[in-house]
């Protein structure tokens, strides 16, 4: 299996992720990138196995958490470094920065920094697409914390009581910021998914590209038979700090040994001959990306006040 | 300005609550991808008759009755209109707006330039302002500063029927942008006259209206507020000769600074009449208009009305005493015009609500 073309392409999109997240840590301390960033280091296989199995028109609502995702829907890297760097070349003008990547060309129709907000975005966007009959899967991608918000449950309810074309994706790293899911939640997850009625699934091994991309098949493919709202819990882990680029693993809030549990999966790490293979390519197109971002002018006043009504 | 002639030959009655189900039928009717959704909307009541029937017109599946989810309704708007639909959410009463808050203000109002002009997200937030019968402190407020001081929105008060024919369809079939209403509960069920060619010829929907001309007084008012003033206006020419200029703010988010300005210029004299709590409102924000363009203009200093600086109580004897009346307004218009000592015969109503009698509760 890992040795397919398809593999080495999934391969290569999740190595490619990390690779401009490691670019933006080299790049961090110049201060040409002022956004917050909160990296997807060690959650890439989630996100490229979930645009695997997309079709054209299905859309995606993502959070700040964002750059696996949009790379992974095939966003331009030179739009995505320039909103970065706040350049007029960015995806939004230098409007969005860091959380806030978005590529409705794709179906990527935005990420929000508010914890659970793009829930209810979702299941509209389902509303619609069931009444519009439009054949569209809808994806909602977000953490273990936004099951936590009041939000999430008249989300649920909602589009369960209409039986909504859509997939609840809980991306879960088991952290909001730096507080662990068993001291912030008295359910579980599979508990709450069921009180709705959703079929639910679970991928403990969120490193695996091919497990991934499967599972979001068959949600994905129960959504488009009329089946109603399906939920597909997978696991992950978040290498890096909540925001920013550093590595916090002995601040006490979580162990070393987790992490060492993670790597010894990690696909980008444990291939390392197909990294090494793909990482010339790879890191010349983002090098080539990154420049012609930074060449990209900053916007002026003529940009303050355009978009607001 | 239309003839005398125009107005007999086009003049009709229509109630409030009979425009807005005309403009929501034909939302419903012109754009198969309208929805109507809020608690109640497809219920006998259908918000106060202004959705009445049109469950039964155009099914259950467009006119959708929502769980109890502020929240997560307004998000399924945003969802909603950014797949090809235009909803139209409706609140029974703004106060619980707040429970949306979080989507109107975090999320509305910045999808557009937050993604750099990416997205837009037309649609229309529809809630009741409460007054009288002990709506109380949750059932009555006014809550449009709150939502026009948030970059993003456009906020439209309509104050009588023909404003909202000549308003709702241009905010539903062009306007592209979040829009949030707030209509007067007391107004529901008050006959307009409407002038179906005046409806026609509005060049700017969201201008803010020069509903009467005058030369002594100028009067700045949104909504019911509107009414009054006209009231007044009527009053003080009978009683005292005074001339009111009256302007209707309308739409909040696009006040004619010009037409302020050059009204207080031409009279020196300035009232606002708002259906919120004056400080850092409305009534704020029109004082800072003059304030920062013309303050000169004024031969006296402004005054402003509008609810105390309390939650509303429901006692009727201090319902009365926390709203303005009729007598407030002429007395703060003629001491403008002549000062403390004025010498013009108030008016003798307690209460507004008295006189809007229609609405005798309970909700």
């Amino acid at each position: 299996m890992t040795d397919t073309a398809h593999y080495k392409e999934l391969f290569r999109q999740a190595l490619l992720i990390r690779r401009v997240e490691e670019k933006i840590i080299d790049v961090y301390p110049s201060d040409n990138i002022q956004s917050p960033v909160h990296l997807s280091i060690g959650q890439e296989a989630v996100s490229v196995g979930l645009c695997a199995a997309l079709d054209p028109g299905d859309m995606i609502y993502g959070s700040y958490r964002g750059h696996a995702l949009y790379i992974a829907c095939g966003g331009d890297l030179t739009q995505m470094f320039a909103e970065l760097m706040g350049r007029v070349g960015g995806i939004s003008k230098g409007k969005a920065g860091s959380m806030h990547l978005s590529f409705p060309a794709k179906g990527l129709m935005g990420a929000s920094a508010v914890v659970a907000t793009q829930l209810p975005h979702a299941v509209g966007s389902a509303l619609a697409a069931k009444h519009r009959k439009t054949g569209q899967a809808i994806v909602c991608v977000f953490g273990d914390g936004a099951l936590e918000e009041g939000v999430a449950h008249e989300s649920f309810n909602f589009a369960a009581l209409n039986s909504l074309p859509v997939l609840f994706l809980c991306e879960n790293n088991r952290l909001a910021v730096h507080s662990h899911q068993r001291d912030r939640q008295s359910f579980s997850v599979e508990g709450l998914a069921t009180l709705y009625g959703f079929p639910f699934r679970k991928v403990s091994e969120g490193w695996d590209l091919l497990k991934v991309e499967a599972e979001c098949r068959v949600a994905l493919d129960a959504v488009r038979r009329g089946d109603g709202p399906q939920f597909l819990e997978i696991t992950t882990f978040r290498s890096r700090e909540h925001v920013g680029i550093g590595d916090d693993l002995d601040q006490g809030y979580r162990s070393r040994a987790e992490f060492d549990h993670w790597q010894a999966r990690d696909p980008l790490v444990q291939n390392a001959a197909l990294a090494e293979a793909l990482l010339p390519e790879i890191d010349a197109e983002i090098d080539a990306a990154f420049a012609k971002a930074d060449a990209s002018p900053t916007p002026g006043i003529e940009h303050l006040l355009t978009d607001v009504v | 300005m239309n003839s005398a002639a125009q107005v007999a030959t086009s003049t009709e009655i229509t109630s409030y609550s009979s425009a807005l189900w005309e403009v929501m039928d034909r939302a419903m009717r012109t754009n198969p991808n309208v929805l109507l959704l809020g608690q109640g909307v497809d219920d006998f009541k259908g918000i106060f008759g202004s959705t009445t029937g049109l469950a039964e017109a155009y099914g259950r599946e467009r006119v959708m009755d929502m769980p109890l989810m502020e929240e997560g309704m307004t998000g399924i708007a945003v969802g909603a209109a950014l797949n090809g639909v235009y909803p139209i959410l409706s609140h029974i009463r703004s106060d619980f707006v707040l429970l949306s808050a979080n989507q109107i203000i975090n999320l509305i109002a910045k999808y557009k330039y937050m993604f750099g002009g990416l997205f837009s997200l037309p649609l229309m937030i529809r809630t009741v302002v409460g007054r009288s019968w002990g709506q109380g402190a949750q059932h009555s407020q006014s809550l449009q500063s709150l939502f026009a001081h948030i970059p993003g929105l456009t906020v439209v008060m309509p104050s009588s029927a023909e404003t909202i024919l000549d308003t709702y369809p241009y905010l539903i079939e062009q306007h592209r942008a979040p829009v949030i209403t707030l209509e007067h509960r007391m107004l529901y069920s008050l006959d307009f006259e409407v002038n179906r060619d005046a409806v026609a010829a509005v060049k700017d929907p969201l201008s803010s209206r020069l509903v009467r001309s005058g030369k002594d007084v100028t009067i700045v008012a949104t909504s019911i507020m509107v009414l009054e003033a006209r009231r007044a206006a009527n009053w003080l020419l009978e009683h005292a000769g005074i001339s009111v200029e009256i302007i209707d703010l309308h739409c909040l988010t696009n006040i004619d600074r010009e037409m302020i300005l050059a009204s207080v210029a031409k009279t020196g004299r300035l009232l606002v009449l708002d259906t919120s709590w004056v400080g850092f409102g409305v009534a704020a924000e029109v004082c800072r208009i003059v304030a920062e363009h013309d303050p000169g203009a004024l031969k006296v200093p402004v005054k402003t009305i509008g609810m105390a600086p309390a939650p509303c109580p429901t006692a009727k004897a201090l319902e009365d005493l926390y709203y303005p009346n009729l007598a407030t307004v002429v007395d703060a218009a003629a001491r403008l015009v002549r000062g403390a000592g004025h010498g013009v015969e108030l008016p003798h109503e307690r209460t507004m609500s008295d006189i809007y009698k229609k609405f005798r509760g309970p909700f």
